[in-house]
């Protein structure tokens, strides 16, 4: 393996080498679809660390006992003796723990990930067990962005993320196939020279590592651009002076520069961005105007504790920073992979039940309305059988000759060993509302889906439902609440509700239909749409303006008007979505009645419920979609 | 990287787990840092629950505590941390040998630091509780009680991250136990009860997962905590943490005064805790305060007084009392004791915080 002949994956490539310099940045996450080489990669960073480094790969179906360790009962039978067994995060101690499918891991698995990482080693309390065992590993993790957001606990603890891997370009994948045809024995030669050559710029980068510096300047720069790019938490600071100093040791400087800076910006900072920089719409602003006029957020944040006179070159860091950032971000900001806030979340950990779902463990119960779990059941009696067979030769004695079947088996199982499946219960539904927020009646709309979404979460609890929220005005469709369990989070999210323009409600449609497919892979099978409109979409998929009445008139109504084909686009979306088990409300918020029809319409053509509900209170729309569910 | 192969290693790293941060450099956060001092000047105030932001420290903080502790007395060996017989436990044929030095009459003494127990997330309830030794039984066939984590934080403390993210099931034994002050165990034939005061201290981030409604005001005291936004400070975070992670004990070193001072001031808090005063006055004022809030029982009340008498102690510099509490004690600890205690509004848009800071 080469690292030269990684082709693309710069970024990648980069954070990988940084995290070899200095391993308590926590690990890589890279959002990676299939066939973008993460796995070559992760073959060549394990060749890149010193021989004997542990690099385990952390299975996607792992279970609880395997992942943190456990009784090695086989041992324990055969010497009599209590036999702890590691798990992979403590077998991954001093070295990589590898996932692939990082957004894909249960819920479970991912807690304990977060756990070991925040401790540095793994905590068996379990099972009549007590051990320790230290686990101090670098994660790197790839996720296919598609299947939903990786869990922001998780993002928090490692440094760098990679949130674009690309290697799109054809003249990088024409150097791909090149590379990979190229005569395998004059490679071998050339490899083991450059991944050496590596190696030893990484242990020397890691001796200088404790005598670089960073200035008070430069660190007032990080803090100042995680401020303006709205990071959450001050862990980031952290690893963005930790990746600079490594990217400072790795280029053999000793003292943090600007390019060192740049890249902590790109690999720590960037991906953990809430908010712009600047305002969108204002691109071509002059840097020293924009100084001038803080934004209006971070004045607010800043209120509570007034800031100091900053140094003369602090801003100029900090603009270095924030140009770094925007120049890694690509084109296409709306659809930024790395907002985990808007990802996957509020899922409450574990949460188990009896009978549906995935089966995940074994717990001690009653018989009584489970099932029985066999095999956890005979383990839980092993240990026991030699204190048992004492007592039951006890009270045979006691009993004299009395026969009893139960004091005379060979193993004996007792009501405390029976063991219980536990399903874990992913058969919430997810809502999601469509809301229409074009038109007069926007606010007072939303301000009924938000005060809905409330409600409704506050059931989510105990029906493991999530809600999502997607509103759609001018050309497109917007989500605003991504799937989410938690009342804090919709709050927040919702606090800024967009209205007026057009209405894209085929667009809406579609992208609540994207939410039902992608929630379905994560093992939530039902999804209800609740549309909250007055059924008029006049802007189709493409985003192309339906004509109004003055231009209809002008076509002379003769061909299918633009009006006409937006209609049958939603009708035939509205059949796919029907037809692919996916339920539906039409909430009705057309004040005059008079008019109405096109919502009727649109339910009939979804196949679900219609409710006229021009003034509607909370209560009544979640009444509504209980009726409907 | 090395491997941590050898036994002697894996020793090694497992010491330096051991060192954590000190708390008297861990920069800004005041309210959290408070709330827990307080509970250890009065462990009667019943916990605290730290809930914010990812990234913010709340762990680090929390287990940075034990160090600070100050020590307490114990017979010498005891699981259960008991300092006088009061606490027996039952069926003591069952429990390990040296439950038969408490009997005898000769009872040693031993100081040792005030627990600090840290529930890991995975953890079962028959460790948690306590369990039959299961190395015993495996071994000689012999039935003894392996007490658990409970017995372990016996007068001490009981630290759950990610407090959000536990098994119900297992929070609910937590919280019975911590309210009655006892646990009581049943299993494989064995009954075994034994004291298990702790305060319970949970910590986690409302993103991860919405806290179950009656959980919160279960807890004393609620602190909240958010991202530092003064540059300088975070300047500050940065560069003690590099300081840190490089040379732990060098660190520790440097902080051991302030280390050495706080544990001062927490004894002698504690010393002149009972000299605290609360006039009827104040008492009145802090029971009005409930009332405008609408806080239903008396726990409000209850947690509000003990936890400015616990400040004013804390505060005050005199060697001797008594110590009269004012108002302003109140106004200090109003918003962490009362503003999990509100009723709840799903669709309320003033902040918790604002209801309390108008109310006073």
């Amino acid at each position: 393996m080469n690292w030269s002949d990684i082709v693309g994956l710069d970024s990648a490539k980069q954070a990988l080498l940084l995290l070899a310099v200095d391993p308590s940045l926590g690990g890589v996450v890279m959002a990676a679809a299939v066939g973008s080489g993460k796995s070559t990669l992760a073959r060549a960073f394990a060749a890149l660390l010193p021989d004997g480094t542990p690099f385990v790969e952390l299975p996607l179906n792992i279970t609880e006992d395997r992942l943190i360790g456990g009784l090695n009962l086989e041992a324990a039978l055969a010497t009599g003796q209590r036999v702890v067994e590691q798990g992979l995060l403590a077998k991954a101690d001093g070295g990589v723990l590898n996932v692939d499918g990082l957004n894909l891991l249960d819920d479970a698995v991912v807690t304990q990930v977060m756990d070991a990482m925040s401790r540095g080693e793994v905590r068996i309390e379990r099972e009549g067990l007590s051990a320790r065992h230290a686990a101090h590993f670098m994660l790197m993790g790839t996720y296919d962005s598609n299947d939903g957001a990786v869990r922001g606990g998780l993002l928090d603890r490692i440094g760098l993320i990679v949130p674009f891997v690309s290697n799109g370009d054809t003249q990088a994948r024409a150097e791909v196939v090149r590379r990979n045809t190229a005569s395998p024995l004059d490679e071998r030669g050339a490899a083991t020279d450059e991944m050496d050559m590596l190696r030893g710029m990484i242990g020397f980068a890691r001796e200088q590592l404790p005598s670089i510096t960073i200035s008070d300047e430069q660190l007032e720069g990080i803090a100042q651009a995680a401020l303006s790019l709205g990071v959450e938490g001050n862990r980031a600071d952290v690893f963005a002076a930790k990746a600079a100093l490594a990217h400072a040791a790795l280029s053999g400087r000793d003292a943090v520069d600007d390019e060192d800076l740049q890249a902590a910006a790109k690999l720590v900072l960037m991906p953990r961005a809430t908010r712009l920089p600047e305002p969108e719409q204002q691109p071509d602003q002059p840097p020293p105007q924009q100084e001038q006029q803080p934004k209006p957020e971070q004045r607010q944040q800043d209120e509570d504790t007034p800031e100091p006179p900053q140094p003369e070159a602090q801003p100029q860091i900090e603009e270095l920073l924030l140009s770094a950032v925007e120049a890694a971000l690509p084109g296409d900001v709306l659809n930024l992979p790395f907002t985990s806030r808007r990802g996957k979340s509020g899922s409450r950990g574990v949460q188990l039940n009896d009978k549906r779902g995935k089966f995940v463990r074994a717990v001690q119960g009653e018989m009584r309305g489970h099932r029985l779990a066999l095999l956890p059941t005979l383990l839980a009696a092993a240990p026991w059988q030699r204190l048992r067979r004492i007592e039951n030769e006890e009270l045979r004695m006691k009993k004299g000759s009395e026969f009893s079947p139960i004091l005379n088996s060979q193993f004996s199982i007792r009501v405390s060993d029976i063991r219980v499946k536990k399903f874990r219960d992913k058969a919430g539904t997810l809502f999601v509302f469509v809301v229409d927020a074009s038109g007069s009646m926007a606010l007072n709309r939303m301000r009924q889906a938000k005060g809905a979404v409330a409600r409704l979460l506050q059931n989510a609890y105990v029906h493991r439902d999530r809600v999502a929220l997607v509103s759609f005005r001018g050309q497109q469709a917007q989500v605003l609440l991504a799937p989410s369990q938690s009342v804090e989070q919709a709050k927040r999210e919702l606090d800024v509700l967009p209205t007026g323009g057009g209405t894209p409600l085929a667009s809406a449609l579609m992208l609540g239909w994207d939410m039902a497919q992608q929630s379905r892979r994560k093992g939530i099978p039902n999804t209800t749409l609740i549309v909250m409109t007055d059924g008029r979409g006049n802007v189709g998929i493409s985003g192309e303006r339906g004509a109004g009445g003055k231009e209809r008139l002008a076509a002379g109504g003769q061909q299918p008007t633009a009006k006409q084909q937006i209609e049958d686009e939603l009708k035939q979306l509205s059949a796919l979505i029907a037809a692919d088990g996916v339920g539906a409300v039409v909430i009705d918020t057309q004040a005059n009645y008079l008019s109405r029809g096109e919502a009727p319409r649109l339910a009939k053509w979804l196949d679900g419920r219609y409710v006229y509900l021009p003034n509607a209170r909370a209560e009544q729309i979640v009444a509504a979609i209980d009726g409907a569910a | 990287m090395a491997t941590h192969s050898t036994p002697h290693a894996e020793l090694n790293a497992l010491n330096a787990l051991n060192t954590s941060f000190p708390f008297t450099a861990i920069v800004g956060q005041e309210e959290m840092k408070l709330c827990l001092l307080l509970n250890v000047i009065d462990p009667r105030i019943g916990g605290v629950m730290v809930m914010g932001h990812r990234g913010t420290g709340k762990s680090t903080t929390v287990r940075a505590l034990a160090d600070v502790l100050p020590a307490i007395k114990r017979i010498e060996g005891d699981v259960y941390n008991r300092e006088t017989r009061d606490g027996r436990t039952q069926d003591l044929s069952l429990l390990n040998s040296h439950e038969s030095k408490v009997k005898s009459q000769k009872v040693q003494l031993e100081k040792i630091p005030v627990p600090v127990v840290d529930l890991p997330l995975g953890a079962t309830e028959d460790r948690v509780c306590g369990t039959i030794d299961i190395e015993a039984a495996l071994t000689r066939g012999e039935k003894r009680f392996a007490p658990g984590l409970l017995a372990q934080a016996n007068r001490g403390f009981l630290y759950i991250d990610e407090v959000n993210l536990l098994d119900d099931h297992l929070v609910d034994v937590l919280l019975d136990v911590a309210a009655s002050g006892w646990n009581v165990v049943e299993r494989e034939g064995i009954s075994i009860k034994h004291p298990a005061r702790f305060v319970l201290v949970g910590s986690g981030n409302p993103e991860e997962g919405e806290l179950r409604p009656q959980l919160l005001d279960r807890f004393g005291l609620h602190a909240r905590i958010t991202t530092i936004t003064n540059v300088q400070e975070r300047v500050e975070i940065v560069k003690r943490r590099r300081a840190f992670d490089e040379n732990p004990a060098a660190f520790m070193q440097m902080w051991e005064p302030q280390q050495q001072q706080l544990r001062k001031r927490i004894v002698h808090a504690q010393k002149i805790l009972h000299e605290v005063v609360m006039p009827d006055d104040v008492l009145l004022r802090a029971a009005e305060l409930c009332m405008k809030l609408g806080i239903d029982g008396h726990r409000g009340e209850l947690t509000v007084t003990r936890a400015a008498c616990a400040y004013a102690a804390f505060q005050s510099k005199a060697a001797h009392g008594p110590i009269d509490v004012k108002y302003d004690d109140v106004k200090v600890m109003a918003t962490a004791a009362l503003r999990h205690r509100l009723r709840r509004d799903p669709l309320e848009i003033v902040d918790s915080d604002e209801r309390v800071a108008r109310a006073l």
